[in-house]
């Protein structure tokens, strides 16, 4: 698997680093965060630059029926032009889809991507719904517009689910049973897990979901599909190691977790938050001040990585900590995707047990971790793994 | 499964309309009988097999009104003493195209048609009219090449009832087909047991790749 930038606000020189720490291999841009004129100059550079680098654009579409609410926040989105704000019922029109899918994959030809991402909106609550019966016309009409289009790179269609609709397995395998089997079918699916808020930890971190979350990859990777992971970050490794071909993961929460949240407006003020540190072996992010604290105690919480050094002395630099998670995820992703489905299964289950050993070594030495750095992520991913394998008969 | 030489036609018998037909001769044993006689089919007759089946699977489904055979079983399966054509699959009566013709029912046993112990799980769904495609067949495919391969059905019983095997082919996972045939390749046993799951979307169902690699290892 490999692993990819999720763009966003404040790109400054992070994704070149990346690149060049060969961390990550390839970026998803987003066009709330770069103006449509940046963005033809900003992917040549990365095409001069890197030209290994895989290059991809995510349209954003279904921030479009979020029309109703006033104070939406869409940055540079709304300049793009085959973006617009659309009511739900336009959408349940195959013509308006056909046209929407039009426009947004033929701006994205005109551009320097190795792949196109087609449009799509959110399934936000069910797949029983009239939402999911749209997503699905995207879906069904990905690959034949764009074949239409005449363009000869992969085309990729955006599959943007709420955990609240994965929370029902068998309407997950109906779904799953009908896009497995599309008459002109895209190369490959970029996969969006949507939560309610990029801070809702436990709706992500829920066994169902992620069981539902590895499912998908499984069964659209066996059914000969590509599969980018959106928004995948720390739960890469294991989405990787179930077929998923590509993770990503930026340096904002909001580039960590997909919520439609982020095209909200943001609350005013607040302080910034304290840099982490991405332990491979907890599985999990804790503060630079406790990684200072338990260095020494228990030095298997370093990673023994390069970016390592921007710890020693305290908190590091604000553009060194996306380095750091890059890099561990880079590491897990090396570790826990290199076998088959059923011995990578093996390296999961492991290093699930290994971080709640470490866990307990913690909390009998008496140590207390912040609430985001404990270890509460592990029984989910632990029973999710469980519930996948069921799923998937394995 | 080609037709005789008398060519369908409309005959009146008893006062009824019925369509007329024959069907070509063929010289060989159905796989039924060979499965009873304790046939142990070597991997190349296996490979030929499969590779028949799923071609005929591809065959219905590219025609325009999308058909599936519904019926594929080792009864309706015959091996011929010809290399050009050296398994052939029989009987399409319950054949059915997914946008033509509406499915038939069995009023009688509230089931739908086909052979119970080779029905693939989403027939026993009450929507199965709305979703079935041709990964049904692929999983009675399956079935029938496991059952040539093994001596017997991965999940079925003999003398058991059939609720019995309806909850079996509901619920249980198959036995692997390794473990009755260590001798078969890997990848060949992983390809049969994955045509036997339960969910459609696990099946297997890109036809030509699994065709292309029988082939190529022939």
């Amino acid at each position: 698997m490999k692993l990819f930038a999720q763009h966003g606000f404040g790109e400054g020189e992070k994704i070149n680093e990346g690149l060049r720490d060969a961390s990550i291999s390839g970026v998803v841009f987003g066009p709330k965060d770069i103006a449509p004129d940046r963005l033809p100059e900003r992917l040549s550079e990365l095409r001069t630059s890197f030209p290994t680098a895989s290059v991809l654009f995510d349209p954003q579409y279904y921030a479009s029926l979020l029309g109703t609410n006033p104070n939406i926040r869409l940055g540079n989105l709304e300049d793009y032009p085959y973006f617009r704000l659309s009511r739900r019922s336009q959408m349940e029109s195959s013509e308006r889809v056909g046209e929407a899918l039009r426009e947004c994959l033929a701006y994205q030809v005109g551009l320097p991507l190795n792949g196109i991402i087609a449009p799509n909106i959110l399934i936000s609550r069910s797949f029983d719904s009239v939402e999911a019966v749209i997503a699905k016309n995207f879906l069904r009409q990905s690959g034949s517009v764009f074949r239409v289009v005449g363009d000869a790179r992969p085309v990729y269609a955006t599959l943007a689910v709420s955990q609240q609709a994965l929370l029902d397995p068998s309407e997950l395998q109906s779904f799953l049973n009908d896009i497995t089997l599309l008459d002109s079918p895209p190369n490959g699916f970029y996969l969006l897990i949507a939560t309610s808020s990029s801070e809702a930890r436990t709706e992500l971190f829920n066994a169902d979901v992620i069981a539902a979350w590895l499912l998908l990859n499984y069964t659209l990777k066996l059914a000969g599909f590509e599969v980018i992971n959106g928004y995948s970050d720390r739960l890469s490794p294991f989405l990787g190691a179930v077929g998923g071909d590509v993770g990503c993961t930026g340096w904002f929460n909001t580039l960590r977790t997909f919520s439609l949240e982020r095209f909200a407006p943001s609350g005013t003020g607040g302080r910034l938050p304290i840099q982490r540190y991405l332990s491979k072996r907890l599985l999990n992010r804790i503060t630079h001040i406790e990684l200072d604290s338990l260095r020494n105690l228990f030095p298997e919480l370093v990673n023994g990585l390069q970016h390592d050094s921007d710890y020693t002395n305290g908190e590091p630099p604000r553009n060194r900590e996306v380095l750091q998670s890059w890099e561990a995820v880079a590491g897990l992703l090396k570790e826990m995707t290199n076998s088959d489905t059923d011995g990578n299964l093996v390296r999961c289950e492991l290093a699930v047990t290994n971080a709640a050993s470490i866990y307990t070594r913690l909390a009998a030495a008496g140590i207390r971790l912040d609430a985001r750095s404990n270890s509460e992520h592990l029984e989910p991913i632990r029973e999710g793994i469980q519930i996948f394998k069921e799923l998937a008969e394995l | 499964m080609k037709l005789g030489s008398i060519a369908p036609g409309e005959v009146q018998m008893g006062g009824l309309d019925f369509v007329a037909y024959s069907e070509e001769f063929l010289a060989g044993e159905d796989l039924r009988k060979l499965i009873q006689a304790n046939a142990r089919p070597s991997e190349v007759e296996l490979r030929q097999l499969l590779t028949c089946l799923l071609k005929a699977i591809r065959e219905l489904w590219s025609l325009p009104g999308r058909f599936i055979h519904r019926d594929i079983k080792p009864d309706n399966g015959m091996r011929l003493p010809d290399l050009s054509r050296p398994f052939v699959l029989l009987d399409l009566g319950i054949a059915f195209s997914v946008f033509d013709t509406p499915l038939t029912f069995d009023a009688q046993n509230r089931m739908p048609p086909g052979t119970f112990r080779y029905l693939a799980p989403e027939m026993l769904q009450l929507d199965f009219r709305e979703t079935l495609d041709f990964r049904s067949d692929v999983y009675a495919a399956g079935l029938t090449v496991f059952e040539f391969a093994a001596g017997q059905h991965p999940l079925a019983r003999n003398r058991e009832d059939l609720l019995t095997t309806l909850s079996r082919i509901a619920k249980e996972t198959p036995k692997a087909l390794k473990d009755f045939r260590p001798d078969l390749a890997p990848w060949f046993c992983q390809t049969v047991d994955r045509m036997l799951k339960k969910l459609p979307a696990l099946r297997p169902a890109n036809l030509d790749a699994i065709i292309a690699r029988l082939e190529e290892n022939a």
